[in-house]
């Protein structure tokens, strides 16, 4: 009660200050009237008494100030009046101020951008109950290296798992199906997960109800939740959408539940709208790599220790039941999710972050050099206030008050900036980098942007507020020009203008490899061409094509059809688009290994199934036998393309053409091919996976001959621009099967294009860094050097007065300036060869600490200082010497 | 004459005292009651007089209200609120305490 109360009158005395004010003055003068009459009774004369009370009453204002402060406001007086004054100081230099706000606003805007993306990615807690003690169930040591588990894995984890977690549930990426009987056909994203899935993430349908162990057995009925936008898009929200079915790849899906709005899996880069039930337990071919997560809640208490030494004996039956899948010293191994995520995420993003931050830090070095500059100017002014009694504190507070506003209407304007450029920076974030709901600019990041400005605010002028305050009263007020600068600010600002460059150095060389590693990677040789080429993907599904046979007579018609249509030359299919994909590989022996038993050390290589015609669209050349022909067929021998790394890896020196390998002979029965293949020809090399991955050994198996052709890619080389033949694929097959239509419709290029986002992404952010560091340290050189020559005129006239040439008096001013840049470089480049390690993992085929980008952006730099010394250097030359010395 | 500082932390004791005596007076009046009850003593600085009474304000013990002088002068009138009474006994038993004290040290000596 007492403090509310204090509070209140506290309160109340501040919104009537004025009055407060007045009363306390005629207080004071009723007492000093008192007083003069007491000391006129004791018989002063009048102007004595007046004197004598006065005088030892002391200072009036100072008492009223000090029962004004009794009321606790000081603080936010003075702040008030730090205020009022910083606006009016800022309005009076426009030009100043201009300045400093806009190359704040680019600092704080840009870091505004990258910051709401690294929250999104790193720091935004999962939205899941419990988030942590959800756990990525995981192991580590096994020998194909992958970072998945197989149902087997998760099925032996189970029976262990009553002790351990809460729950522990399956997710299977299944990526995109085919939804039809809904109008056009569509692509849409699904995923399995199995009946305990949701419940470990404390997740509950909004309607209906979760999976239970019932679903997803081979016999039971298919059933499949919806995500809460697919139920708002596609059934308007129906309230009665239970039990109605959705047709995916030709199957209808029983509705079962609908997920509630919140729900959102961070881990898939598209958000699956249909959630189908895993079939568990299900053996597949292979037991060890299933490419399905397990996600684990811990029960409260139990550590992880204790979580993975329960879970990795599991793993050693496995490896006595399939001794070549798993290896004795796998272990289970446990990542809470959320690190799994920002994992995933890798380092680019916080190393963008840090980036972004140096621009920051010159922004900051550049204003603080103009407010250095501005404080030699306002140094009388600094001394008029101490001389009335400021302290060194008020005046810093003031001082840095007026950095701090600078510094928030520079971050205010920044976050106009940042709305601006948010939809174009978003346009080159990769979308495979998973990150925990959208990227925006909410609270948190607007919350970052305030701070960081105020940050920002106290860093650039601090140092320009210590200097100014610490005035030499004398000299100053005596000094009628009083232009000399305070002590030690023209070294402060010789070291900022170097540490200028040298940080743009440093965002200079970053933005240099990383654009080399895109453009290395663009040109790298691929293997094959991809100018003139149209791709698209078709999927085949239901009772229609429910047979290897049937597929392969809708490919054969197909291809027949698009290579007939008009402007189209040539038409391929293959399972996997080099570049867009990470494509499946396959383990094979050969002949000689045909008969082993059991611990076969296999061959591993990647394995497409193609079209004959398919290399020959890409221009891939045939380098040795004979590419894939008609008679490739169902009913012939089985034959096999390989490319030359494999070529050379199994028969190096001799001919493989002849050879016979066998594709997954060493998994036994079920993972076997019924025959080995022939090979018949050697192409080839080609990068696969991606541009910036060697070519792997690969081999190639003609479409009829496999049973794997549910869903393929075709290829066509088309006379002019890929996208103008669009219409006469499409036609070609509506003419086939209206139902089958092509998705995924790109040019070739813009596959490749899409498949170097991360370079793009990294190259063109540092490069947008780069350049804003190089503009505004190009400014504070040129803010520093021009100052100086204002400051030396006298001393230039006089050598000139005693004949100094023009050209010397450029000399002087240049080397100034290249002295500032050379330090910077030095010291940068220095910096620049710690920092490498960091970047590494960006390049690609450029070292970090690559000799001639160093030199290179040295020089950049170099001549980025003479050229912005030449104006103020023209200056110095055309100093009149007599109006220099006149001027003393 | 010589006169005393007021031993620090006292003011607020000597104050709320005057007016727990004297009921309602203004700032001259409490620092002339003061000296004279201390018999030309203890005098009281106006430059803590006044924050003093003003922090005394803040914290509710006195309360203020304009008034006038017996020559109508308009003055600012101090009287003691129910808290400024329960702080004036806590005070005068605290100043006491102390006071004990040091007189016992003295006497020991």
């Amino acid at each position: 009660m007492g403090r509310i109360g204090e509070l209140w009158r506290r309160l109340a005395m501040l919104f009537r200050r004025g009055k407060f004010d007045r009363d306390m003055d005629e207080e004071i003068r009723l007492h000093l009237e008192l007083r003069e009459k007491e000391r006129a009774a004791n018989g002063f004369s009048a102007e004595d008494a007046h004197m004598n009370a006065r005088k030892n009453f002391g200072n009036a204002l100072a008492l009223r100030e000090a029962s004004h402060d009794s009321w606790g406001w000081a603080w936010l007086e003075h702040l008030a009046q730090d205020l009022k004054f910083a606006f009016r100081m800022l309005r009076k230099s426009p030009g100043f101020t201009a300045v400093a706000v806009l190359t704040l606003a680019l600092g704080i805007g840009a870091n505004t951008a990258i910051f709401s993306i690294v929250d999104a990615i790193f720091l935004r807690p999962l939205p899941f109950a419990h988030a942590d003690r959800i756990y990525l169930v995981d192991r580590t040591g096994n020998r194909l290296g992958g970072s998945s588990i197989s149902e087997a894995i998760f099925v032996a984890w189970q029976r262990e798992a009553d002790g351990i977690f809460e729950h522990l549930g399956l997710f299977r990426s299944i990526g995109t199906v085919k939804l039809t009987g809904t109008g056009e056909a569509e692509m849409i994203s699904a995923a399995g997960a199995s009946p305990e899935f949701f419940p470990a993430l404390g997740i509950q349908p909004e309607m209906g109800r979760n999976f239970n162990p019932q679903d997803g057995k081979p016999d039971a009925p298919h059933v499949a939740i919806l995500s809460d936008s697919f139920w708002r898009n596609r059934f308007g929200s129906d309230p009665n959408v239970l039990g109605h079915s959705v047709t995916l790849e030709g199957l209808p899906f029983t509705i079962v539940g609908v997920l509630p709005p919140q729900f959102m899996w961070p881990v898939e880069a598209s958000p699956p709208q249909v959630w189908l039930a895993v079939q568990v337990p299900v053996i597949s071919n292979n037991p060890s790599n299933g490419g399905r997560l397990a996600i684990g809640r811990l029960k409260p208490g139990v550590s992880l220790a204790q979580a993975e030494a329960a879970l990795t004996p599991a793993l050693g039956e496995l490896h006595h039941e399939f001794p070549q899948m798993f290896s004795p010293e796998e272990k289970a191994h446990l990542d809470l999710l959320h690190d799994f995520l920002t994992k995933g995420a890798g380092s680019a993003p916080l190393l963008l972050f840090g980036a972004v931050g140096l621009v920051l830090l010159i922004a900051c070095a550049n204003v603080a050099n103009l407010m250095l500059a501005r404080s030699a100017a306002r140094q009388r002014e600094m001394a008029v206030r101490a001389a009335i009694g400021a302290s060194r504190a008020r005046i810093v507070s003031q001082l840095l008050t007026e950095s701090v506003i600078l510094a928030v209407f520079g971050g205010g304007i920044g976050l106009f900036v940042c709305y601006a450029v948010f939809g174009a920076i978003l346009s080159f974030v990769p979308t495979e980098i998973p990150h925990i709901g959208a990227y925006k600019i909410d609270g948190i990041v607007l919350l970052f942007s305030f701070l960081l400005s105020v940050l920002t605010g106290i860093i650039f002028g601090l140092a320009p507020a210590m200097t100014a305050s610490k005035v030499d009263l004398n000299g100053s007020l005596k000094d009628a020009r009083a232009q000399s600068t305070p002590s030690g600010a023209g070294r402060i600002r010789s070291v900022l203008a170097s540490s200028e460059v040298a940080i743009s150095l440093i965002l200079l060389i970053g933005a240099a490899l990383t654009i080399q590693s895109l453009a290395r990677l663009m040109w790298a040789p691929a293997g094959f061409d991809a100018s003139n080429v149209l791709t698209f993907r078709v999927a085949l599904s239901g009772e229609k094509y429910g047979t290897a046979q049937k597929r392969s007579t809708f490919f054969k018609q197909a291809i027949e059809r698009l290579a007939a249509s008009p402007g189209i030359e040539a038409a391929g299919v293959t399972d996997t688009l080099p570049s867009l994909d990470t494509g499946s590989d396959m383990l094979f022996s050969l002949e000689n290994e045909f008969n082993a038993q059991g611990s076969t050390e296999a061959h591993d290589a990647d394995i497409r199934v193609i079209s004959p015609d398919y290399l020959r669209v890409l221009h891939v050349p045939l380098v040795r036998g004979r590419l894939f022909n008609e008679s490739d067929n169902a009913t012939n021998t089985p034959v096999v393309l390989i490319n030359q790394a494999m070529a050379k890896a199994l028969w190096p020196g001799q001919d493989p053409i002849g050879h016979r390998i066998w594709i997954g002979k060493s998994m036994g029965p079920s993972g076997a091919e019924p025959a080995p293949r022939q090979i018949v020809g050697v192409v080839a090399d080609m990068r696969q996976d991606s541009l910036a991955d060697p070519s792997n050994p690969a081999m190639y198996i003609p479409y009829e001959q496999t049973k794997y052709t549910d869903s393929e890619y075709f290829v066509l080389r088309t006379a002019r621009s890929p996208l103008l033949a669009v219409p006469q694929a499409r036609d070609a097959l509506r003419a086939i099967d209206p139902e089958t239509p092509p998705t995924q419709v790109s040019s070739m290029q813009d596959v490749v294009y899409a498949s170097v986002k991360d370079w793009r992404f990294h190259a063109t952010l540092l490069g947008i860094f780069g350049a804003l560091a190089l503009v505004i340290a190009a400014i504070g050189v040129y803010g520093v050097i021009s100052y100086s020559v204002v400051q030396r005129t006298h001393e230039i006239g006089i050598r000139m007065a005693l004949g100094a040439q023009q050209s010397s008096i450029l000399r002087l001013v240049i080397r100034q300036g290249l002295t500032l840049a050379g330090v910077g470089i030095v010291v940068g480049i220095g910096a620049a060869l710690a920092l490498a390690r960091l970047i590494a993992s960006l390049l690609y085929g450029v070292s970090a600490t690559d000799p001639l980008t160093f030199a290179g952006v040295a020089a950049l730099l170099l001549i980025v200082a003479v050229a912005a010394c030449y104006i103020p250097a023209r200056r110095a030359m055309r100093v009149d010497p007599m109006v220099a010395l006149r001027y003393e | 004459m010589h006169r005393d500082e007021i031993p620090p932390g006292t003011l607020y004791l000597l104050i709320l005292k005057t007016l727990a005596r004297g009921g309602e007076l203004h700032g001259y009046e409490i620092a002339k009651t003061i000296q004279q009850n201390s018999e030309d003593v203890l005098q009281v600085e106006e430059g803590s007089l006044y924050p003093a009474l003003q922090r005394m304000l803040v914290k509710g013990w006195v309360k203020a209200y304009w008034g006038t002088t017996a020559e109508n002068r308009r003055a600012r009138y101090y009287r003691l609120t129910s808290l400024g009474r329960k702080q004036l006994q806590i005070e005068q038993s605290q100043f006491e305490r102390v006071i004990g004290a040091i007189t016992r040290v003295i006497e020991t000596a």
